[in-house]
C-alpha cells in the first residue's frame, strides 16, 4: 500500500545551535500504525512535535494529504488539519468535566452566543460511545481513573476529525488490561483509515500493534522496517547500535538467614496484613496491576505513610521508622516511582541532587563544597550520567540520567536496604541495561534490594525473587526459575490466589 | 576563514548572554547610576552617594531575610506591620526610666526585645504556614493585620516618642569613617546570609524546598521546619531594620512606621533576580536590587518628581524585571 497521508523530508531542527534532528525522512500511509522508537534523546518526541505545530523546523518540508504545510504553523492548525498528538503527560484540565476537556476552546454556541452545553454533552457522549468507553460526559476529569483519562484525550483527539494520531508512551500508565483496550481502540481507528504514529519503549508493544516501525538514533533516521521482519531485540539493537543482552535472572545464591529487612503485618486502609522478608543482596521483585498497593507498601517501609498497625525489622531489631528521615537514618533508601514529582529538584543541579542525602548524614553545618563535588563526579563516573558537568541542572538531563542522578542520592547515603519504585519507567533502552547493571553490582556488594515493577520482562531479567500483589495482599511469591508471565498474572488477577500459600 | 570569524563573533555573543545571564542585574545598575550621574550632576557626589545607602539599608536588611522566605516558596507580608510592633516594643522599653531620670533597662536589652518581637511573628507566620498547610500569602496577610492592630492598641494610635540619647540615636544615624552605620551593618548581614545560602546544608535545602517540595520530603529533609525558620530569618532581618528606624527617628508612628516596606522589601527581592516561583535566587541580586531602589527613590527627589508618582515608578521597574526574568527563560 502506497498512500501516504504524511510525508515529512529532510526534517532538521536545533535548539540553541545544537542539531537535534539531522534531515530526517518520515512517511506515514494512511490507515497505518507506524511505530516510532529511538533511545531517549533519539529525537522522536521532538520530530513529533514538528509535526503538532509546537516546535518549528529549521529544515525540510512537510506534506500533509498531498498538500505542503505552511512553516511554522500553530498546534491548533495543525489539530483541524487532522493531526492530533496526545503527549505523555496527559493535558486536562481536572476541575472540568469531560465534555469540556473534549471540546474546550471549540465550545458549541447557541443562537444566543453562549455555550450550548446539552449539545456539547451529547457530541462528547457520541464520541466516546464510538469508543466503545462508557463515561458520563458531565464527570469532572479529577474523578476519573488514568486510564478513563488517556481515553478523554484520544476522543478529544478524534474529535478534530483527524487523519493522523501521534500517542506518545501511551501505555506507561495503564494496567495490562487497560493496555489491551487501547490495542484493540487503534486497530479499529486503523481500520477507519486513521494513522496511528505509535511511540513507545515497549518494543513488544510496537511488535504486536505496529505495521510499520520507523528507528531513530542520535537525531538520524536508523531504518524503516515492516514489524513482520523484526523482534523487538533486533529493534533495540538498532537503537543503541550495539547487540543488547538479555539475561535472565537466576535464583537468590546468597545466605538465606541474612534477613536485612523484614516488614510485619502492614494494615492500612488499603493494604490487607502484608509480610516479607529481603535477605543482604537479595533482588526482591514486586509485581502486580497498578493499584495492589506496592507504592503504598513501600512508602509505609520508607516511613512516609502510617499504616493502622504492623512492624519493621531491621536485620532483625525492631525500627521505628515514623518519616523518611528515620528511614535514612536506618539505612534505607527509596528510588520513587515518579522522579520529577517526589525523586529530584529539577532547578537545582546534579552536585545538588546527588548529596541531599548525604549531607543528612554527616555532621556540621556546612555543606564542604570540595567533597560534595567530588561525590557528585564519582556518581557521575560510576553510573555513566551524560552531563556537561555535575553542574548542569537536573532538568536538562534525559530521563535515564535524571533516574541514575536520582539513584545517587542513595548510593552515595551509604543505603544498606534499596527500594526501587518502577526503576526504568521512560528510561531508554541503553539506560535501562545500565541500571540493571548497577543494581546487580550493588547486590553484590550486599545491600539488598527492593524492586517495585509493572514491566514483567524488567522482573525476570533482574529479580531473583518475585512477589506478587492483588488489591493490597500478597497472592504468590515465585523464585526466578519459577517464573512465567503466566503465573505472574494469574496471582496478580487472583486466579491463582487460592493456591499459593502466600510465602515469604 | 569567513566560518571561524563567524563562530567567534557566535562565541562573544554567548559571552554577552552569559554576563547578561548571570549579571544582568550589575549591567542594569551601572546603566541607572550613569543616567542618574548624567541627569543630575549632585547624584554623584560622596554625600549623597552616602545618604542612598542610609536610607535603602532599612528595607534592604529585610530583603535579605525576604530572598531566603521566597527563595523556599513562600511570601511574607507582615514585615511591615511587624517592623512597627517590634518598634513600639523597643521604642517603649528605651523611655522606660527610673526616678532618678536615668534609663530603665540596658539599652541592649530593649534591642533583643525588638528583634525577639519580630522573630516570634516569623514563626507564627511559619508555623501556622506549615502545620495547618494553608497559602503563606493569606496567613502572612492576616498576620500583618494583626500585628498593626496590636501596635494601633500599644501605642493608642498615636506616635511615641523615645528617649533621645546620643547612645541610641547614633544606631540609625552614625557613621564609621563616612560610612552610615546601618550601611555597615546590612553588609555584615549581607555577608553571613550569602554564607549560610551558599555554603551551608540549610541554605541548600532552602533551595530544595522551593524547587520541590515533594522530592525534598521523601530525601528525608525536615521541610516545615527549613520554612519555619526562613520566617524566622525575615523576621530576625526586620527587628534589626526596625531598631536601625526607630533610632533614627526616635520615636514610632502606630499608623504609618514600616507602611508598605513588606511590598518594597518583595520588590527588591524580584528585582534582583529571585524567581516568586521558588527554587531560584540570588542575594547578590538582592543588594543591588536594594541600591536600584535607592537610586530610583532618590533620583525622584533629585529630579523634583512629585511623591505621588513614586507608586508609578516603582510598579514600572517591579514590572520590567520581571520581565526581564521572563525573557531569560
Amino acid at each position: 500500500m502506497s498512500d501516504p497521508v504524511l510525508q515529512m523530508r529532510g526534517i532538521s531542527k536545533s535548539f540553541f545551535n545544537v542539531e537535534v534532528l539531522h534531515a530526517v525522512d518520515f512517511e506515514v500511509q494512511k490507515g497505518q500504525v507506524m511505530g516510532l522508537c529511538g533511545e531517549n534523546g533519539a529525537g522522536k518526541s521532538t520530530l513529533m512535535k514538528i509535526l503538532a505545530g509546537i516546535h518549528e523546523h529549521d529544515g525540510g518540508e512537510i506534506v500533509f494529504r498531498g498538500a505542503a504545510v505552511r512553516r511554522n504553523p500553530t498546534p491548533m492548525e495543525m489539530q483541524n488539519l487532522g493531526i492530533s498528538m496526545i503527549h505523555q503527560e496527559l493535558n486536562l484540565l481536572d476541575e472540568l468535566t469531560v465534555a469540556q476537556n473534549i471540546f474546550l476552546c471549540r465550545e458549541p454556541r447557541s443562537a444566543s452566543g453562549l455555550i450550548n452545553f446539552k449539545r456539547m454533552r451529547d457530541d462528547a457522549a457520541a464520541i466516546l460511545e464510538k469508543l466503545g468507553e462508557k463515561i458520563d460526559p458531565r464527570r469532572k476529569v479529577r474523578d476519573l481513573k488514568i486510564a478513563q483519562k488517556q481515553m478523554v484525550e484520544i476522543a478529544k483527539a478524534i474529535s478534530f476529525n483527524v487523519s493522523l494520531l501521534i500517542m506518545d508512551e501511551p501505555t506507561s500508565m495503564l494496567t495490562s488490561k487497560e493496555t489491551k483496550i487501547l490495542f484493540d481502540l487503534i486497530a479499529s481507528l486503523s481500520s477507519q483509515g486513521i494513522a496511528v504514529v505509535y511511540i513507545s519503549h515497549r518494543l513488544k508493544e510496537i511488535i504486536d500493534i505496529g505495521h510499520s516501525v520507523t528507528v531513530l538514533k542520535d537525531g538520524s533516521l536508523v531504518a524503516v522496517k515492516d514489524v513482520a521482519e523484526v523482534t523487538a531485540q533486533d529493534l533495540a539493537t538498532l537503537m543503541v547500535g550495539r547487540q543488547v543482552q538479555t539475561a535472565k535472572a537466576s535464583d537468590f545464591a546468597g545466605d538465606p538467614e541474612a534477613v536485612m529487612l523484614e516488614v510485619r503485618e502492614v494494615t492500612d486502609d488499603l493494604l490487607k496484613g502484608v509480610s516479607f522478608k529481603v535477605r543482604r543482596g537479595e533482588i526482591l521483585g514486586f509485581s502486580g496491576l497498578v493499584g495492589a498497593g506496592r507504592t503504598e507498601l513501600m512508602e509505609v517501609v520508607f516511613g512516609m505513610r502510617r499504616p493502622k498497625s504492623g512492624s519493621v525489622l531491621i536485620e532483625g531489631k525492631p525500627a521505628t521508622i515514623r518519616s523518611a528521615l528515620d528511614a535514612i537514618r536506618a539505612d534505607l533508601g527509596f528510588v520513587t516511582e515518579d522522579r520529577k514529582a517526589t525523586g529530584l529538584v529539577g532547578c537545582r543541579d546534579i552536585t545538588d541532587n546527588a548529596n541531599y542525602v548525604s549531607w543528612l548524614k554527616t555532621p556540621g553545618v556546612f555543606k564542604g563544597r570540595a567533597r560534595s563535588l567530588a561525590n557528585a563526579k564519582r556518581m557521575v563516573d560510576r553510573l555513566a550520567i551524560r552531563c556537561s558537568s555535575p553542574a548542569q541542572l537536573v532538568s536538562n538531563l534525559s530521563g535515564g540520567n535524571q533516574q541514575k542522578v536520582a539513584l545517587s542520592k542513595w548510593l552515595l547515603s551509604g543505603a544498606r536496604v534499596l527500594v526501587l519504585d518502577e526503576p526504568t519507567r521512560g528510561v531508554d533502552v541503553g539506560s535501562r541495561q545500565e541500571i540493571y547493571q548497577i543494581i546487580r553490582e550493588l547486590a553484590a556488594e550486599g545491600v539488598a534490594i527492593v524492586i517495585v515493577s509493572s514491566d514483567l520482562p524488567e522482573v525476570a531479567t533482574i529479580c531473583e525473587r518475585v512477589i506478587i500483589m492483588h488489591e493490597g495482599r500478597i497472592t504468590g511469591t515465585l523464585a526466578a526459575s519459577e517464573l512465567s508471565e503466566a503465573k505472574v498474572m494469574s496471582y496478580a488477577t487472583d486466579v491463582g490466589a487460592g493456591e499459593s500459600n502466600a510465602g515469604h | 576563514m569567513q566560518a571561524i570569524e563567524a563562530r567567534s563573533e557566535n562565541r562573544l555573543l554567548e559571552f554577552i548572554k552569559g554576563i547578561w545571564r548571570d549579571y544582568s542585574v550589575v549591567v542594569v545598575f551601572f546603566l541607572i547610576v550613569g543616567i542618574c550621574g548624567l541627569a543630575a550632576p549632585r547624584f554623584l557626589t560622596p554625600g549623597n552617594l552616602l545618604n542612598i545607602l542610609r536610607n535603602t539599608s532599612i528595607v534592604g536588611s529585610i530583603a535579605l531575610g525576604m530572598t531566603f522566605v521566597i527563595i523556599a516558596g513562600g511570601i511574607d507580608l507582615s514585615s511591615g506591620p511587624v517592623f512597627a510592633t517590634a518598634g513600639a516594643v523597643l521604642i517603649f522599653l528605651q523611655r522606660m526610666k527610673n526616678p532618678d531620670g536615668s534609663p530603665a533597662l540596658p539599652l541592649a536589652v530593649a534591642i533583643l526585645a525588638c528583634c525577639a518581637v519580630a522573630i516570634a511573628f516569623g514563626f507564627l507566620n511559619g508555623t501556622i504556614i506549615t502545620k495547618a498547610k494553608l497559602p503563606p500569602f493569606i496567613v502572612a496577610l492576616a498576620v500583618g493585620i494583626l500585628a498593626r492592630s496590636v501596635t494601633m492598641y500599644i501605642c493608642r494610635g498615636a506616635t511615641i516618642m523615645g528617649n533621645n540619647v546620643p547612645q541610641f540615636n547614633q544606631i540609625g544615624s552614625g557613621s564609621v569613617f563616612n560610612i552610615p552605620i546601618p550601611f555597615i551593618v546590612v553588609v555584615v548581614m549581607a555577608v553571613l546570609f550569602h554564607i549560610l545560602l551558599t555554603r551551608t546544608k540549610y541554605g541548600t535545602y532552602v533551595f530544595a524546598v522551593g524547587g520541590n517540595e515533594n522530592a525534598a520530603l521523601f530525601s528525608g529533609i525536615k521541610v516545615d521546619r527549613i520554612r519555619i525558620i526562613t520566617y524566622m530569618l525575615v523576621g530576625l532581618c526586620t527587628g534589626i531594620a526596625s531598631t536601625m528606624e526607630m533610632s533614627r527617628m526616635v520615636a514610632v508612628a502606630a499608623a504609618t512606621s514600616g507602611s508598605q516596606y513588606e511590598f518594597e522589601a518583595i520588590t527588591t527581592v524580584i528585582v534582583g533576580g529571585t524567581s516568586l516561583m521558588g527554587g531560584k535566587g540570588r542575594l547578590i541580586g538582592t543588594i543591588v536590587g536594594f541600591i536600584i531602589l535607592g537610586i530610583v527613590n532618590n533620583m525622584m527627589i533629585m529630579l523634583n518628581i512629585s511623591p505621588y508618582l513614586s507608586g508609578a515608578v516603582k510598579g514600572a521597574v517591579i514590572l520590567f524585571a520581571v520581565l526581564m526574568q521572563r525573557r531569560e527563560r
